[in-house]
């Protein structure tokens, strides 16, 4: 079997996992079925994304699977699995797009990635840990108002850094 | 694009993250807080990696002159005080003709403290190239900040033809100069044995020979022949270019055959300690005088190396060497025009040692047999077959170039034609 120009067997096999990652994340609720709009919908962008790992379609694959994943609100392993799998398309995604498909992935970046994505994972842990044994009703008060103040400071913050320098 | 922008990655972490958790605290959705959770390091890290000078991306390249077949490596470096703040370097080169890259797709990306990656250019045909023309993208930390893709200029590259395996142990038939390699025909101070005569004043003790001296009771002397240089002319025919030229691995155009040739010739010549000259033909035709040297070749291959040909050349009535009789006329030419060979049969009434060398070769055309092209072909053909067989019954020997060995036979038959007295015409 023959390869388009440029691509290898390596390259063909992280585009797929981009494509079956976020897929998988809804195969992984079965026997419960999501809504046909968002299987359709997650279908169309992670094929996009797998062909372009820089294009926006990545992030509206995720929100929509975190999205789905929200609504169905039950807190148990397979969420921890869930997260999983867009932290590892969220990586080989960055690993993709440091350069064109012709560009061959470098071992360096990939195991470099690799050990930032298992790191990732330590707040993911905690937070699931938290979350399981935590009881809203006896919580403080005010604890739900800070959380919020300090995310929204966080977004602040980000919009700020992001935010295009006028030369 | 020349500052640093957030990259997708960024955005896609950044926005998963810190949507997840405002809207997970504030409506209370503990599942999107745990689902937000893994990408808040990527966002935070991503953020905080953001460099604060533009960088200046400068390549290089190792040479700037070299021979088709050869390699040089382009080699990238940051200038300003973001080189500490940039993790990964991406170069893509542009596809060129007749330049191989390695890797083979152009497009070479590492971690900065692994080094800048390095891109290898092979030039497959001689020529004026230009090469390293690319697009360079600079990556912070954490891949949260690219500056770029930024288009680099492309550096210029001379490639000389490249230096085909030439030798021949003929000796060239005039030798006409001061000092050389070549076995004259005058007496001189050289080393090959031409007879024995009686000592006359003026001699050297040191040539006395002492035994025929001893038995005739008479000093005699052992003369020699002196050793001369050559003068080399190497006439190139640069108004057409038949062929497609595959490079140096590939199929060679009849432009490729020439230039070789006449750049092993210049080489075996001026290893030989001849001079030589070289005539180029063509519509921005160029002319080196006889040299020698190092230097001197390294001139003719330049000169090589600059012919162009053009649809509209036409070829000259005359070709003037500037020289007088004596010098070997090596003329490398697929001979399609009729004028040239004209010019060629006049050098060679002129008294020079004309060797035309054929640069065509075997080509076989792709068209059938009755398709018009293929019987334009073989009406050229015809009409060139007659050509060289009028010069080759003017006593100019025609020979199709094959690389080392091709003018031996040739050239001894001319060293021997040259012993002859003979009268020539003006």
């Amino acid at each position: 079997m023959r390869l388009p120009s440029g691509w290898t067997w390596r390259v063909v096999l992280m585009r797929a996992l981009l494509f079956l990652l976020p897929v998988a994340c809804l195969l992984l609720a079965l026997p419960q079925v999501p809504n046909w709009a968002v299987v359709v919908l997650v279908v169309m962008c992670a094929l996009q994304w797998a062909r372009s790992p820089d294009h926006l379609a990545g992030a509206l694959a995720l929100t929509l699977v975190i999205g789905w994943w929200t609504v169905r609100d039950v807190v148990d392993w397979q969420i921890v699995v869930v997260a999983v799998l867009l932290t590892l398309a969220h990586v080989i995604a960055t690993v993709s797009a440091y350069g064109p498909v012709g560009m061959r992935p470098d071992r360096d970046v990939a195991l470099l990635w690799l050990r930032r994505g298992a790191l990732s994972l330590i707040p993911l842990g905690v937070t699931f840990a938290v979350i399981r044994g935590f009881d809203a009703a006896s919580a403080p008060p005010g604890l739900w108002l800070l959380a919020a103040v300090v995310a929204i400071g966080l977004g602040l913050t980000t919009a700020r850094l992001t935010g295009t320098e006028s030369e | 694009m020349t500052s640093w922008q957030p990259t997708p990655t960024l955005v896609r972490a950044a926005l998963i993250s810190f949507g997840g958790l405002v809207g997970g605290l504030v409506f209370g959705l503990e599942v999107l807080v745990v689902l937000a959770a893994p990408f808040l390091l990527f966002a935070v890290m991503g953020l905080l990696g953001r460099p604060t000078a533009d960088p200046g991306i400068v390549t290089l390249l190792d040479h700037h002159r070299l021979h088709e077949g050869q390699g040089v490596t382009s080699r990238l470096s940051l200038t300003g005080s973001t080189q500490g703040e940039v993790e990964h370097v991406t170069r893509v080169a542009a596809p060129t003709p007749h330049i191989a890259t390695r890797p083979t797709s152009g497009a070479v990306g590492s971690l900065v403290r692994k080094g800048f990656p390095e891109i290898e250019f092979s030039p497959r045909r001689w020529g004026r190239r230009s090469i390293g023309s690319e697009r360079v993208a600079l990556t912070s930390a954490w891949a949260g900040w690219r500056c770029g893709p930024r288009d680099l200029p492309a550096h210029g590259l001379g490639v000389l033809p490249q230096a085909t395996p030439y030798d021949s142990r003929a000796e060239v038939p005039q030798p006409d100069g001061l000092v050389g390699g070549h076995r004259s025909r005058r007496v001189g101070s050289g080393t090959e044995f031409e007879g024995i005569r009686p000592f006359a004043a003026g001699d050297r003790l040191r040539r006395i020979n002492w035994r025929v001296s001893l038995r005739s009771g008479e000093l005699h002397v052992v003369t020699t022949r002196s050793e001369q240089d050559a003068g080399v002319w190497l006439i190139v025919d640069g108004l057409r270019d038949i062929g497609e030229s595959g490079g140096v691995d590939g199929e060679a155009s009849s432009l490729d055959v020439t230039v070789r040739a006449a750049s092993a010739l210049a080489e075996h010549h001026i290893r030989q300690g001849d001079r030589v000259g070289l005539l180029v033909v063509a519509s921005d035709g160029a002319r080196v005088r006889l040299g020698s040297g190092a230097r001197h070749l390294h001139s003719l291959q330049g000169t090589l190396a600059r012919i162009r040909t053009e649809p509209r050349a036409v070829p000259p009535e005359r070709l003037d060497l500037g020289t007088s009789a004596g010098s070997v006329v090596y003329m490398l030419s697929p001979m399609l025009f009729t004028p040239l060979v004209t010019a060629t049969a006049t050098l060679q009434r002129a008294g020079q040692s004309v060797v035309v060398i054929d640069t065509l070769g075997e080509r076989q055309g792709s068209d059938g047999p009755l398709e018009l092209a293929s019987l334009a072909a073989r009406m050229q053909k015809i009409e060139r077959d007659d050509r060289l067989a009028s010069l080759a019954a003017l006593g100019c020997p025609v020979v199709p170039w094959h690389g080392p060995g091709t003018l031996d036979t040739v050239l001894h038959r001319l060293a021997r034609h040259a012993q002859v007295p003979k009268v020539r015409a003006r």
